[in-house]
């Protein structure tokens, strides 16, 4: 690391929070996507936006690449450290500034963890709607960057719908604010917040942001329906759809994901071929009506056992198996990638016998976990990376999925974002022409192309791919996956 | 200014090519937008038009930028589905209009305005270049989401020929409950009240009528639970926000159009929250004005904009002029933004869409 900007950054920074001992860095080596690692010039761990802003606008003059980096939960190597580049932790910008439940507001810092938004509106009768599945430990700035999902997206959207307002500092370092506390969200001009959510920290770094909070349901019903097939729980899935029903979530789990989840969280699952939970909430005359017809539903499907839960205690349990089913797979497998594909939901069926004729031809297993209700796929690709080859192959079946949803209409993204792992497949989703455009947009905000550079755009300098997925920590037996 | 009606993106491509300055227009159901552009060619995209795929099952409808609203409206509506942001001026407004404005009416209370329903766009930007931004399918993170900054763009960085939305299942009953306040803060903290209440409102507009404020509620349901809902949502409000009258009101399209009752030569939209609206509202003086959004959207008509502009600055808020003659269709704070200028330096460098 260049002497100069590393003086500017002790200027800035106390030693306790400028990393830069190898034993320091460690643990900003890899994010969710472990197959990735680097090792970053330095780690700065600010704790105002002051210092956010000041050491943006270094790394702008003196043309010093950065990432920003919350709880490093990426599940696409968005938070990847750049080589010798530099980490900018947003943990300790973890304040919730302000939250005014007349209008069903918070104002918040990016390092604050997206589900203590929601316990700190939950005294008001409110919450914070995305919910990805790490949501207990991921913030709402890198949540913000890759436009975080959930299972509840089809009805609520994606966190682009849920925040109203923010202060950003641009790459070249100029702050500026868009958006604000109407639920109008955008003021008079375009939606500046819709296009920074989900640029995947191309474009900076949220200082400050304002999100939209939603009234607590009077009453969820939550049903978990047992399949002896896969495909009749997704045919289940047009059921409901067809029948005008607009359910909070719905999800499904497949043998492997089951088994997974199982013996990691014990949710006492039935054994079966494929899993459907089902969530209705809203009012409760309402969602007693809805949820008489979707029994309905659910028993023509045939379903051949169905459970329903009866108090909070039962909802969470079945909530606990599926959230907790990325990180259950780590008891089966030593290594996996997970896919994030889209497809039309009513081409689930199809979709998934194509995956389990991949799953034969490259003689690895894959567990499918996917949020139903907006067709989005979760396929963990199970590898071994001590084998010579294994993580070239499973990357491989990976790209095949990726090709298929692409095919078939959809995404190769619903919610992880490009970041490291899919950046070769952008050219799948978006002619030369389009990429093009968004690499000018981005040299328009960064014309250094300093912040989270090679991310997103295929090619570019690649960080080193290490053969084997553990992350550092537990590769340096610091962590452990039980 | 000379108005070209393009019938193919090829068309509107070379006619972006071949103009010095270009205003993108639909229907014209928007005058006041359509006042600055007197130099300007005018690509009127209204026979861009037709549903190109609506699939009921996915949630997801494709239309072309000039298709009606109403045309729209009415594809969904055999399927028992709508769009969910309720399109401002549904009988003369195109969808691209739509979009390009940013106008929804009453109903965007309940899930949400364009921004939330808008998938993706295929678009033609000023240097006459076609490109898709965003995608097709309920739920996308790929790529810059360039389709949500279409959204209030006015067609300065790139005029929208095809456009995706996600759509919900519609209600098949609605009923409409108006509460009266004699002042404004009482009102106010009736929406408060909703706002945090475990109640699902369709719509929730505040009008001042006859010296009191009156709170127009709407509920969306089915024959056999609507009755339980409305006993339920009428009991709470009168026992938690006193009001001084309540009634149940002919559910009727005039009722929920936001505009229907405001007479002046401007009409503007101001987004604003609940919270300014109390210092607002004491700074205008004879305007018609219409609180719809439970707060959070003013629509008011003027025949003095010159005073609506200075409390609008005054307050920080901007307003955007529908009808009137205006020069500028934006008014009061203007909302100017380093972010939104270098994705028009990239999407419009020669400065060609007004």
């Amino acid at each position: 690391m260049n002497r100069e900007f590393f003086n500017a950054l002790a200027a800035i920074y106390p030693a306790d929070r400028l990393l830069t001992r190898d034993v320091e860095l460690l643990p900003y080596e890899s994010d969710a996507l472990t197959a990735f690692s680097a090792k970053p010039g330095a780690v700065v761990l600010p704790i105002n936006e002051a210092e956010v802003i000041d050491t943006v606008r270094l790394c702008h003059a003196l043309a010093v690449p950065f990432v920003a980096r919350g709880s490093g939960t990426s599940l696409s190597g968005g938070s990847l450290p750049i080589p010798d580049g530099l980490t900018i932790g947003l943990n300790r910008l973890n304040r919730i500034k302000r939250i005014d439940p007349q209008q069903r507001i918070a104002v918040v810092e990016p390092g604050v963890i997206n589900l203590h938004i929601s316990e700190a509106a939950g005294p008001y009768g409110l919450y914070y709607a995305p919910d990805p599945s790490s949501q207990s430990i991921c913030t709402i700035g890198g949540n913000i960057a890759f436009n975080s999902g959930g299972a509840h997206c089809l009805k609520h959207g994606m966190t682009s719908n849920h925040v109203l307002g923010m202060k950003v500092v641009l790459a070249d370092g100029a702050v500026t604010e868009f958006g604000g506390e109407s639920s109008d969200g955008i003021g008079i001009g375009p939606d500046l917040v819709g296009l920074f959510v989900g640029s995947e920290g191309l474009f900076g770094i949220a200082l400050e942001i304002t999100v939209r909070l939603m009234p607590l349901p009077e009453l969820y019903r939550t049903v978990l329906a047992a399949y002896d097939d896969l495909g009749r729980a997704g045919d289940a899935v047009s059921m409901v759809v067809a029948s005008g029903l607009l359910p909070g979530a719905m999800e499904i789990m497949d043998r492997l994901a089951i088994k997974a989840a199982e013996a990691s969280v014990k949710a006492g699952y039935p054994d079966a071929e494929a899993l459907l939970i089902v969530e209705l909430e809203g009012e409760a005359p309402q969602v007693e009506a809805e949820f008489a017809r979707l029994r309905e539903i659910i028993a023509e499907s045939g379903a051949f056992e169905t459970r329903v839960a009866q108090d909070e205690e039962e909802r969470t349990r079945i909530w606990k198996g599926r959230k907790g089913a990325f990180s259950a797979v780590g008891r089966l497998s030593p290594d996996y990638i997970v896919q994030d594909g889209v497809v039309p939901r009513s081409r689930l069926g199809e979709a998934l016998v194509a995956i389990g004729a991949l799953k034969a031809k490259y003689g690895l297993d894959v567990a499918n976990v996917f949020h139903a209700g907006d067709g989005n796929l979760h396929p963990l690709i199970l590898y071994d990376g001590r084998e010579a080859g294994a993580l070239a192959k499973a990357e491989a079946l990976a790209g095949e999925i990726l090709a298929l949803c692409v095919n078939l209409g959809g995404s190769i993204t619903g919610e992880h974002g490009i970041g490291m792992e899919k950046r070769d497949y952008l050219p799948a989703m978006f002619s030369e022409e389009e990429i093009d455009i968004m690499q000018r947009l981005r040299l328009a905000i960064d014309p250094k192309e300093i912040a989270n550079r090679g991310k997103m755009f295929p090619g570019g300098d690649a960080p080193a791919l290490s053969q084997h997925g553990m992350h550092p920590l537990e590769r340096a037996g610091v962590i452990s996956r039980e | 200014m000379t108005a070209n009606a393009p019938n193919t993106v090829a068309e509107l491509q070379a006619l972006v090519r071949d103009s010095e300055r270009l205003h993108a227009r639909g229907n014209g159901s928007k005058t006041a937008l359509h006042g600055g552009a007197v130099d300007a060619v005018v690509a009127d995209i209204s026979a861009i038009r037709g549903i190109v795929d609506y699939q009921p099952g996915e949630f997801t409808v494709t239309a072309r930028a000039g298709t009606p609203v109403r045309e729209l409206a009415a594809a969904l509506n055999e399927q028992g589905q709508y769009l969910p942001f309720d399109p401002l001026l549904p009988e003369a407004a195109t969808i691209g209009g739509a979009v390009a404005s940013n106008l929804s009416g009453s109903r965007r209370y309940r899930y949400g305005g364009i921004r939330d329903f808008i998938l993706g766009a295929a678009v033609v930007d000023g240097l006459g270049r076609a490109f898709r931004v965003g995608g097709k399918v309920v739920k996308n993170a790929a790529g810059f989401d360039l389709s949500k900054f279409l959204v209030g763009s006015l067609g300065r960085y790139a005029i929208m020929t095809e456009l995706t939305f996600k759509v919900f299942p519609d209600a098949p009953r609605f009923r409409s409950l108006s509460f009266s306040y004699a002042r404004l803060e009482e009102a106010l903290a009736a929406i408060y009240f909703i706002n945090q209440s475990i109640f699902e409102l369709d719509a929730l507009d505040l009008l001042p009528k006859d010296k009191r404020w009156q709170l127009l509620t709407r509920l969306g349901g089915d024959d056999e639970t609507l009755p339980r809902r409305v006993e339920r949502f009428m009991e709470a409000m009168t026992r938690e926000t006193a009001p001084s009258h309540v009634a149940e009101l002919d559910d009727c399209a005039a009722l929920w159009d936001p505009l229907a009752a405001l007479q002046g030569d401007c009409l503007v939209k101001v987004p604003l929250s609940p919270k300014q609206v109390p210092a607002f509202d004491a700074l205008l003086t004879r305007d018609c004005r219409r609180y719809s959004v439970g707060g959070n959207i003013a629509w008011l008509a003027t025949d003095d904009i010159a005073s609506l502009d200075a409390a609008l600055e005054r307050c920080g808020l901007s307003g955007l002029c529908l009808r009137g003659a205006v020069e500028l269709a934006i008014i009061g704070n203007p909302n100017d933004n380093v972010l939104a200028d270098r994705v028009k330096q990239v999407l419009d460098p020669q400065n060609k869409l007004v």
